[in-house]
């Protein structure tokens, strides 16, 4: 190409194919190389970080020496109770969060879709606000809220008569429940706004004539319509289940409640990385943490596929 | 197939190129003399967050020709300073001299992460610093560390509510449960002080101060033991004033805690030496009104204390320049125009650990907070009780991340102290033989 095309030919001299085919190369390159860089040789390192351990001997003072350890950190892992116990936990966020995420989302959605026109658009922007909020600050923000003599929100449910420690055992996973839906659920509601905007208005006007009421349009017709976008609101939220790690860990530093060092699979990790420093075992950790999460996506887009494909 | 992944093969082998390059450069060796010259001056990189360290390093640097010093601050040690320094350990790109506190060294040391400094070290150079912190800073008969202070713990009160309320200063650890019921009997809605369920390093001051030792580094073995009597005893006794709800539980330093301080329903804070700056700056406010006393001690007769925090100076694994990151470091902890920019610029009242330095430090600090009272004269009285058998074991990761999780549930009342230092002790057990290190039980 060094050489200055002579004129009357087309550039390089090439075909039509073959130009479309560098122009999309050429599109295509800056996202391969991010993708390399940000993805794939990080995991490419951690699988290779998760084989080895650092030994050391005597009483550790002549410093460690690195020894491959096959599969051994993620036996650790895996045989730490604690590492275990984090996925019991992301069980029980899910159980809570999801249907409450999911269902508010729809629920608020449909509302939204119904309202007026002015309406609209006062609680769109109302419902999304909290969602440009960095998870890291709306955490700091409910723990103020949720600490005893300091926040107003303790103080008129303490003279309503209701005692809640949202730092106990008990009132951990409600407490970051309730973080979770704050930050996401205008987040949601704006998706399936937007995909219940794209209903096609003659179909609902026909439903109307026919005699169907508000409820059966909303079950019979709109919900079936954004199936997609309810699929993709389902396998987001879980994959940003499993990642639970901002909430819990300012929780965790900041309140003095129940939530532990290794509440979550990924607070386990952080804290074997930079606590234990182990980077061994943090590196199986997330092998682990990213393998389930692979699969759960899987199960989630081929159960729904399926459904689809039986439906047609 | 090979067509299409061809790209990203070359984008990929691309990439680790230019990575490999870049750790090149990263880690390049500086062939520079030790000392330099005064035209040609050996740059010494330093980590620290503690306060002052920027006026200290701005007077070293007017005032010496041959060593500069570029310094960054660094997020403290909880909030992400250790794994930031671990990290850069790691990567080669550590800085010449780091600051570290005495709970962290040992951790550091084990991961091979710091230069052994013993050669710096004379008897002479040894001889000016408090024998407890030479002391906490040689492990396996190596010196690893420059002491910067002592960080005996103490305990600081609102003297108008102790003599408005008639309340007698607690000498003993039983004067302290009488006075904290009867500041609770005063004003239901203030407690003496807070147990600080965050911060494991306090509960281990307390039991350190019982005489507790949690390790000790036999001939090949470590010896691990946080469930002693004395351990025992301190466990029980804060246990009984959670329960009695007798102390406050707030995090240290955290919103609830500061707010209890400026609206009086705190009336006492078991710092350490350092303490007293910071609570100034917390509550300007209440000037005058605040006073320290040695922390209670077990028996009346027998005063003791242990230590919360302080910190050391140590040179990197990567660096290349310790003697010049050493003559820094000793400069800082043992030259009265450190001490002064520390102090006299910012609002530290770290207690030195070179003895010839306290005066100096002690004219620096500004005492009006506490009505003039002459801190330094306390914290070197308390200082000197400082129990001289601690040492902190090679993990204290894996110790206080046990502990702390333990202590977050014993203040929300579904575990207890003594419970919290038995699995601090299987966790810390449990992570040294992991490491390959041995561990001798206590029989």
């Amino acid at each position: 190409m060094s050489t200055p095309p002579t004129s009357g030919t087309r550039p390089g001299g090439l075909s039509a194919k073959a130009r479309t085919r560098i122009a999309a190369g050429t599109f295509l390159t800056p996202f391969f190389v991010l993708f390399t860089v940000a993805m794939i040789i990080p995991v490419c390192y951690a699988l290779w970080l998760s084989l080895f351990t650092e030994k050391q001997s005597g009483l550790g003072f002549d410093g460690p020496r690195t020894v491959f350890d096959g599969l051994g950190n993620y036996a650790s892992a895996l045989g730490d109770q604690a590492f275990r116990d984090g996925f019991w936990v992301l069980l029980g966020y899910c159980a809570f969060y999801i249907p409450l995420m999911a269902g508010g989302a729809i629920v608020l959605a449909l509302l939204l879709d119904t309202a007026l026109a002015r309406a609209r658009r006062f609680f769109q922007l109302a419902l999304f606000l909290p969602h440009a909020i960095p998870g890291l600050i709306a955490a700091l923000i409910w723990i103020y809220l949720y600490t005893p003599q300091l926040s107003p929100v303790v103080k008129a449910m303490e003279s309503g008569g209701i005692g809640f420690d949202f730092f106990s055992s008990q009132g951990t996973l409600p407490s970051i429940v309730n973080i979770a839906l704050w930050e996401w659920l205008g987040y949601n509601v704006v998706i399936f706004y937007a995909a219940l905007q794209a209903v096609d208005r003659s179909l609902l006007e026909a439903a109307t004539v026919d005699g169907a009421g508000n409820w059966r349009i909303a079950f019979s017709i709109k919900l079936p319509l954004i199936r997609s976008s309810l699929v993709m609101v389902l396998l987001f939220t879980i994959i940003g289940s499993l990642q639970l790690f901002t909430e819990p860990l300012i929780l965790n530093r900041g309140s003095g409640s129940a939530v532990t060092s290794t509440w979550t699979p990924n607070m386990y990790a952080y804290s074997a990385a930079f606590e234990r420093n182990d980077y061994g075992l943090a590196a199986a950790a997330s092998v682990l943490i990213a393998l389930v999460a692979a699969a759960l996506s899987f199960v989630v887009t081929r159960f729904t596929n399926n459904r689809k494909e039986a439906r047609a | 197939m090979s067509r299409s992944w061809s790209r990203p093969i070359h984008a990929l082998v691309g990439a680790a190129t230019a990575l490999a390059v870049l750790t090149a450069c990263g880690g390049s060796a500086d062939d520079s003399p030790a000392h330099g010259t005064a035209e040609h001056p050996v740059t010494v990189s330093f980590w620290a967050w503690t306060k002052g360290s920027q006026e200290v390093v701005d007077s070293f640097n007017a005032t010496h020709d041959t060593i500069k010093v570029k310094f960054e601050e660094i997020p403290s040690g909880g909030l992400g300073g250790y794994p930031k320094i671990a990290n850069a350990v790691k990567a080669g790109i550590a800085p010449d001299l780091l600051s570290i506190e005495y709970p962290q060294l040992s951790a550091f040391v084990s991961q091979g992460s710091l230069q052994d400094i013993s050669s710096y070290l004379t008897d002479d150079i040894k001889k000016k610093f408090l024998p407890q912190t030479i002391e906490m800073t040689t492990l396996g008969g190596k010196n690893w560390a420059v002491p910067f202070d002592a960080a005996p713990q103490v305990f600081y009160y609102r003297k108008d509510f102790f003599t408005e309320h008639h309340i007698a200063l607690p000498k003993t650890w039983d004067d302290f449960r009488t006075a904290a019921a009867d500041v609770k009997k005063a004003a239901p809605k203030t407690r003496i002080a807070t147990f600080f369920p965050d911060d494991p390093t306090f509960f281990q001051a307390l039991a350190w101060q019982a005489g507790a030792q949690w390790f000790s580094a036999g001939k090949d073995a470590w010896k691990v033991d946080t469930t002693d009597p004395a351990s025992k005893r301190t466990a029980e006794y804060w246990q009984g004033l959670i329960d009695d709800k007798l102390v406050s539980t707030a995090s240290s330093f955290s919103p609830e805690w500061t707010s209890s301080l400026k609206q009086g329903t705190t009336v006492g804070y078991l710092g350490a030496s350092w303490s007293a700056g910071v609570l100034a700056g917390i509550v300007p406010e209440e000037k005058g009104k605040w006073a320290a006393v040695p922390l209670p001690s077990w028996e009346a007769d027998k005063p003791a204390s242990g230590m919360v925090g302080g910190s050391t100076f140590a040179v990197s694994k990567n660096s290349k320049k310790a003697a010049a990151a050493v003559e820094f470091a000793l400069w800082m902890s043992t030259h009265q125009d450190a001490i002064n920019a520390r102090i006299g610029a910012s609002t530290s009242s770290a207690l030195p650990a070179s003895p010839a330095m306290v005066p100096i430090a002690r004219k620096a600090f500004d005492t009006s907070f506490y009505g003039g009272q002459d801190l330094y004269g306390l914290f070197t009285k308390v200082g000197a009780s400082i129990g001289p058998d601690w040492v902190w074991g090679p993990s204290p990761g894996a110790t206080n991340s046990a502990l702390g999780d333990e202590l977050g549930e014993v203040v929300g009342g579904s575990s207890t102290l003594p419970h919290a230092i038995k699995t601090a002790h299987d966790a810390t057990v449990a992570d040294l033989k992991k490491r390959g290190l041995k561990v001798e039980e206590p029989s």
